[in-house]
């Protein structure tokens, strides 16, 4: 997927016709149809360069408790469409009707998990700060909590879901292109039950008219992390870069190779020197770094890394793996992190 | 029966399925024929427990006998927990006449004369393996059952396999070991693995080898230009030539399931040609760890299917020759960057 420009239906089996039961009072508006969406006419690129990642205090920019939500758990991403008729100003009731909506689809006996969950209560919070440029949208922050049904008054709700959807350095072309009453946050990041995951995607998709689709990353974005963080060892000690692949044998081999920081940073300043005035990274420089890395093992083991895939990168400031797990292990180079899995999110979306 | 004895007993019943209790019972010994008919194995695992203790209660056994079912859970069920492999040397001449009985003893009174308080348990197994449990004490403590100690050895081999052994008390072991085998030392087997069986089928060679003959002499040069009518032909001796190749180096599948080999690189980069790293005089430091449900089986087939070059380097080799899967790889000599070796024993 080089780049796409295609004018685009939405998918025609869009639900219409809402279904009879009610789960509060809908805000959905009157349907629309935007058969042609023209933001899709736009072409996204893959950038073959980008700037280091630079550290920043985040916190001084976003508030250090949303922060602390962002870091602690392991994410599983997702794209989403733009939304449509999406507004900041009304999370509080959005927080309302997905309580409400939850409520509803559990009591109708689809979910699985039986009386579990008597009631849930949402909230949306805006997180102000992450985003980078005026076309980012805020990001959106959505906890469920639950209180199991034989809980003692004194006991606390449990957290039982996260999620956030954010937008960070979007491409701006984009993003302008998008008519008025759509809002895009295309990176969806989940933790908790794949149930609630899914209640609320669907949820999502009747109020805003948007769609969901599972985000893998590809071996680009691996690389291309692992040579963003090793460069920020000298300001940030990452303790490891460590390297996944699974190789097709029988039965399946992984292999992993962690890497001395150090060593790692000087392989690295060599193939992109620190002291460059050119503050950009070239892609060849990236795939030059990761090749000398599987040189130096095949020097030793004889065995091509290529014929396998690079399944996981890790290092103390955080891990992301092919299928579309991340971790975020230091808040300050969260902007590199998030900016590439937007453009990530952006390029996945159907054309 | 007293909380600690109930609380083994409870930590054997939860491991095992219920279809397999009653077998593990009858092995013990200690219940009669009615007792066992009498305990229902459907039944959740703790009323079962509460069953078994009342009737252990009944017989008046202890935790001398609620040990011995926990020997015989682990002998039944070797496969747990992280074994490493240890190896003596230095055979003293009589060491080939050591009995049973004799190693017993030794071991047992080497022990009990630097450790106040401790437990051994020596029990033979049917394949020839001396099954030994110590539970640790020391002055001041009593034994802890729940942290025992588990050891593997048969007589008149050089291998000894320790599972849960802790750090401050290896030396004791060791020593005991080596008296009551007659050797001069013990060093470590840079083996480690959960699967007992696996470690003691690679380093007994309880497996089928494969040795080089006349006819699987690997060509050193290699003709890849050749054109026409007999590419198929090259071809096939060359997918043939892989998997001799694999199966000299790995054995021939079923192979004994290692799980991980780790590889300690200290060794200098040995990258792309034209990076100024190569020239540098420190050492690339990394960790390379290979993991597969069957290790040996996965590297035999990225052998034999190209994944890998030929020859396999004595680095992936020496899990078998050596029996090992921890190694520091280090430069043989400064300024040789060409072999690398699998030093430090």
């Amino acid at each position: 997927m080089e780049a796409r420009g295609s004018a685009v239906n939405t998918p025609a089996s869009r639900p219409v016709t809402r279904r009879s039961k009610s789960y509060g009072r809908s805000c959905v508006e009157a349907p629309s149809y935007f058969w042609q969406t023209p933001g899709h006419l736009t072409v996204l690129k893959i950038p073959t360069s980008r700037g280091a990642a630079k550290s920043q205090l985040i916190t001084d920019k976003v508030d250090p408790e949303h922060i602390a939500l962002l870091v602690k758990n392991e994410w599983k991403l997702s794209y989403v469409t733009p939304l449509h008729h999406f507004r900041h100003t009304q999370l509080k009731s959005y927080s309302r009707h997905l309580a409400a909506f939850i409520a509803a689809e559990k009591q109708q006996g689809v979910a699985v998990e039986v009386g579990l969950e008597a009631g849930f209560k949402v909230t949306f919070t805006a997180v102000l700060g992450l985003a980078e440029t005026d076309e980012d949208a805020e990001t959106v922050f959505i906890q469920i909590q639950s209180k199991p049904a034989f809980a003692a008054a004194a006991d606390a709700p449990k957290v039982v879901w996260r999620g956030w959807l954010t937008c960070v350095n979007g491409d701006p072309e984009y993003l302008r292109s998008l008519p008025p009453d759509f809002v895009s946050l295309p990176l969806f990041c989940t933790s908790g039950a794949e149930s609630l995951t899914t209640l609320v995607k669907t949820w999502f998709e009747r109020a805003f008219d948007c769609n969901f689709g599972s985000l893998a990353l590809n071996s680009t974005t691996l690389n291309w992390l692992a040579a963003l963080w090793t460069g920020c060892h000298p300001t940030c000690n990452i303790r490891h870069l460590k390297l996944a692949w699974s190789l097709p044998t029988q039965p399946p081999m992984d292999v992993s190779y962690t890497v001395n920081p150090q060593d790692a940073w000087e392989l690295w300043n060599s193939i992109h020197p620190e002291e460059s005035t050119d503050d950009k990274i070239d892609i060849k420089e990236v795939q030059s770094f990761i090749s000398g890395l599987e040189t130096h093992f095949f020097r030793h083991f004889k065995i091509y890394l290529s014929a396998g895939t690079l399944v996981k990168v890790s290092t103390a400031l955080g891990s992301a793996h092919l299928d579309g797990k991340i971790k975020i292990g230091n808040s300050d180079y969260i902007t590199t992190l998030l900016t590439l899995l937007t453009e990530s999110a952006l390029l996945k979306m159907p054309t | 029966m007293d909380a600690l004895a109930t609380s083994i007993l409870n930590r054997i019943i939860r491991r095992i399925p219920n279809k397999n209790i009653e077998s593990l019972l009858k092995k013990w010994n200690c219940l009669s024929a009615d007792q066992l008919r009498a305990l229902d194995y459907t039944r959740p695992k703790w009323m079962i427990v509460e069953h078994i203790v009342s009737f252990c209660e009944e017989n008046r056994l202890n935790l001398k006998h609620i040990t011995t079912l926990e020997m015989i859970y682990h002998i039944e069920n070797p496969n747990q927990g992280t074994w490493h492999a240890c190896q003596l040397a230095e055979a003293q001449d009589d060491a080939v006449c050591v009995e049973l009985t004799q190693f017993k003893e030794q071991f047992k009174a080497h022990l009990h004369g630097v450790i106040r308080h401790i437990s051994i348990k020596m029990k033979k197994h049917e394949d020839e393996a001396i099954w030994i449990r110590i539970a640790w004490g020391d002055n001041f403590s009593k034994p802890n059952h729940l942290k025992p100690t588990y050891v593997v050895h048969h007589l008149h081999t050089s291998y000894v396999f320790i599972s849960n052994l802790m750090v401050k008390h290896k030396i004791f072991l060791c020593q005991a070991l080596v008296i009551a085998t007659k050797h001069g030392y013990i060093k470590d087997g840079h083996l480690s693995t959960r699967s007992l069986t696996a470690m003691r089928d690679l380093l007994l060679r309880h497996y089928q080898q494969v040795f080089p003959n006349e006819h699987s002499r690997i060509p050193q040069e290699r003709n890849t230009l050749s054109s026409h009518p007999c590419i198929g032909k090259e071809h096939g001796d060359h997918e043939e030539m892989r998997h001799q190749m694999s199966c000299e180096a790995f054995g021939h599948s079923p192979s004994p399931k290692l799980e991980t080999a780790v590889y300690r690189l200290e060794t200098r980069y040995r990258g792309n040609g034209n990076n100024t790293l190569s020239d540098r005089e420190e050492f690339f430091r990394g960790v390379v760890r290979f993991s597969s449900s069957s290790l040996l089986d996965s590297l035999r087939h990225c052998v034999a299917s190209g994944m890998a070059e030929g020859p396999v380097t004595p680095l992936l080799s020496a899990i078998i020759q050596r029996g090992r899967n921890y190694f520091v790889i280090t430069d043989k000599s400064p300024g040789v960057s060409s072999q690398a070796s699998a030093q430090r024993a």
